[in-house]
């Protein structure tokens, strides 16, 4: 159906540019690719209650108002946690496990771990310069320049800076489907992980509910890249993006591609029926 | 005293409030013994849902439903590095020889909830854990038993957990993989503690037992039973609480259906007609009932709990007594007036 046959080599760059390119404008563009969809429903959401649809038991729930909410709170941080967040430069996840740690509510029910707090600390990890220096523009604006605790470093996917087994945590969020080669990706979380550590990505997937699998493709291929070209003026970067969406393995194949990686007790939560899925497991 | 009811009804296996009301010094009257009947059925349908969720009673042991237990050899090694630290505080009585391989980590798996169960199908919410089960698991078990020594400290909480992951060598993240954290504690308590009740009975305190009356065995077993949770009293309450959160109160009725179905299996019980039921469900409720009043006890090593315990069983055994009476009575009052209540309706519908 059209895609674009893409070169490995050219890949690479390719994402590059794109992301160089929708840096600026990726946090609206951000919105109407998933979230947008997701305040469809958010009308019938009841406050606390499970909803109705048959879609399953995961597609409200409480304590999220967005899909970041739903990762941070299966991450569960921790005070003094040593968590990575990778492809994730502009600080979406990173800003929310530091505000997780240091809440005061979340540091009343811990009582007894405050001393370990000072040893908290968050790793962000893009290779592209250009988030980077969108999120620390986020950090400085949220005022978290005198945070300790960030970091903002500059590396691939596929070959981490960091030690083996120095990580509690990571994750990658919508970010692995823009990996070359996603194996490496996960041997690589695989070695940075600690003993117990957990890894978690969450990513735009597949839908394979019926009627709504149609709407959602008639709004990925035509809604999209049109108000890509009118809010970003880019048609291709974002024609780009939804067909690597399409490309990237389903649920099942990507938990299974995640096993052999090493990790234990995968599992996969769909939200929004298909649209976004948390994949997560645990290195033992 | 309301209180006390109040949660007996909440968390019992449906034991009937007028019970509790009937279970006193004076004399008994005809009309309470029909009261108490009249709930009996509706108590027993919550019950039959309970039940058909176990194993079939005939089984004593919890059979694995999901992973398969490890070698014993694995299970040793898991004993022999248990880098737990001597804690300061008194720890419940294990078993100082080998415990049988994991028979009660395949049970707590059955009990963890949605989040294990393993779904096939794209259409499926959610994918299920996979392989290397055997592993995860006992990796989880080995730091929820870690997780306890802290607990009277810390509580049932996550503080715990990640002080128990710590004294085991692994990262506290693994405590956001585990279903409902709290719960997953709780539960992993109970089931270890069935355990230890069933080891021990095993072992040759079910020998004794035989020498006593039906009342003293089953005082006996729920007092063993409740012992061990002495060490942890100050923070039972809590444990309670979570207990009966909606998301956790089927698996902890659940268990406390196949304790109550233990410790009934082990003081001998023979019946399997309609008094089963009714075993089941009084028992759950003096077992809940004790607990609770174990709560508020500050006699001398819960003198007053086991005197409690004592008194419902002694109690509640006459009151099945009187059902096999009133039974009788009717019968005979029937015979005497002219014919069964068959026959009286048979009169009745002929016109």
């Amino acid at each position: 159906s059209g895609f674009k046959q893409v070169r490995e080599d050219e890949k690479s760059k390719l994402v590059g540019n794109v992301f160089s390119s929708v840096a600026s404008s990726y946090d609206v563009m951000n919105d109407l690719m998933s979230a947008g969809l997701h305040r469809l429903w958010k009308d019938r959401l009841v406050s606390g209650a499970q909803s109705i649809t048959p879609y399953g038991d995961s597609l409200f729930l409480p304590d999220s108002s967005d899909f970041f909410s739903r990762l941070i709170s299966k991450l569960n941080p921790f005070p003094g946690m040593k968590h990575l967040d990778v492809a994730g430069g502009t600080g979406d996840v990173a800003f929310r496990v530091v505000e997780r740690i240091k809440s005061v509510s979340h540091r009343a029910t811990q009582g007894t771990l405050t001393d370990m707090e000072e040893d908290t600390h968050i790793y962000v990890c893009d290779i592209n310069p250009n988030m980077l220096e969108v999120g620390k523009k986020r950090a400085a604006e949220k005022g978290y320049n005198e945070e300790q605790c960030l970091s903002w470093v500059q590396g691939d996917a596929e070959a981490l800076s960091f030690e083996d087994g120095s990580m509690d945590g990571y994750t990658i969020a919508f970010g692995i489907r823009n990996v070359t080669h996603i194996e490496k990706a996960l041997s690589e979380a695989y070695r940075v992980l600690k003993k117990g550590g957990r890894f978690l990505c969450l990513e735009l997937s597949h839908v394979d509910v019926p009627v709504f699998k149609d709407i959602y493709d008639i709004y990925s291929f035509s809604v999209i890249p049109a108000v890509g070209e009118l809010v970003a003026g880019d048609r291709q970067s974002y024609q780009y993006l939804v067909e690597s969406i399409r490309r990237f393995p389903k649920q099942e194949k990507f938990a299974q591609m995640i096993q052999e990686a090493g990790f234990e007790a995968v599992e996969y939560e769909n939200l929004v029926g298909g649209v976004v899925a948390i994949h997560s497991g645990v290195k033992l | 005293e309301l209180s006390r009811r109040y949660f007996a009804s909440r968390l019992s296996l449906t034991a009937p409030i007028g019970w509790a009301n009937s279970v006193s010094t004076q004399p008994r009257h005809f009309v309470e013994h029909v009261v108490v009947r009249r709930t009996g059925p509706s108590a027993m349908a919550s019950f039959l849902v309970a039940r058909r969720l176990l194993c079939p009673a005939s089984a004593r042991r919890l059979l694995p439903c999901t992973s398969p237990p490890p070698s014993a050899p694995a299970a040793l090694c898991w004993l022999s590095t248990d880098a737990s630290p001597s804690p300061p505080l008194p720890v419940p009585p294990l078993e100082p020889t080998v415990d049988p391989p994991k028979k009660d980590g395949a049970s707590f798996s059955a009990g963890s909830g949605a989040g294990g169960a393993y779904r096939t199908g794209q259409g499926a919410a959610s994918g299920g854990r996979r392989s290397g089960g055997a592993g995860y698991e006992e990796e989880q078990q080995k730091v929820l038993r870690a997780s306890l020594l802290h607990v009277p400290r810390m509580g049932w909480s996550e503080s715990a957990m990640i002080a128990g992951a710590r004294d085991v060598a692994m990262s506290p993240a693994i405590v956001g993989a585990f279903p409902r954290k709290e719960a997953a504690l709780v539960e992993f308590f109970m089931d270890d503690c069935l355990q230890q009740l069933m080891d021990r009975i095993d072992a040759g305190e079910g020998e004794l037992l035989k020498n006593l009356m039906l009342t003293e065995r089953l005082s006996r077993l729920v007092r063993m039973r409740l012992e061990m949770q002495t060490p942890y009293i100050s923070k039972w309450p809590q444990a309670l609480s979570i207990q009966s959160q909606p998301a956790n109160v089927s698996t902890s009725l659940k268990q406390r259906a196949v304790l109550v179905d233990e410790i009934w299996h082990a003081a001998g019980d023979a019946g399997s007609d309609i008094d089963w039921y009714v075993k089941r469900t009084v028992l759950g409720g003096i077992y809940s009932a004790s607990e609770v009043y174990m709560l508020t006890d500050n006699s001398p090593e819960f003198h007053d709990t086991w005197t409690f315990v004592n008194r419902r069983i002694k109690d509640a055994l006459d009151l099945q007594k009187s059902y096999k009476e009133v039974a009788y009575l009717t019968e005979t009052l029937g015979a005497g007036i002219g014919g069964s209540i068959q026959g009286v309706l048979n009169k009745v519908f002929q016109k």
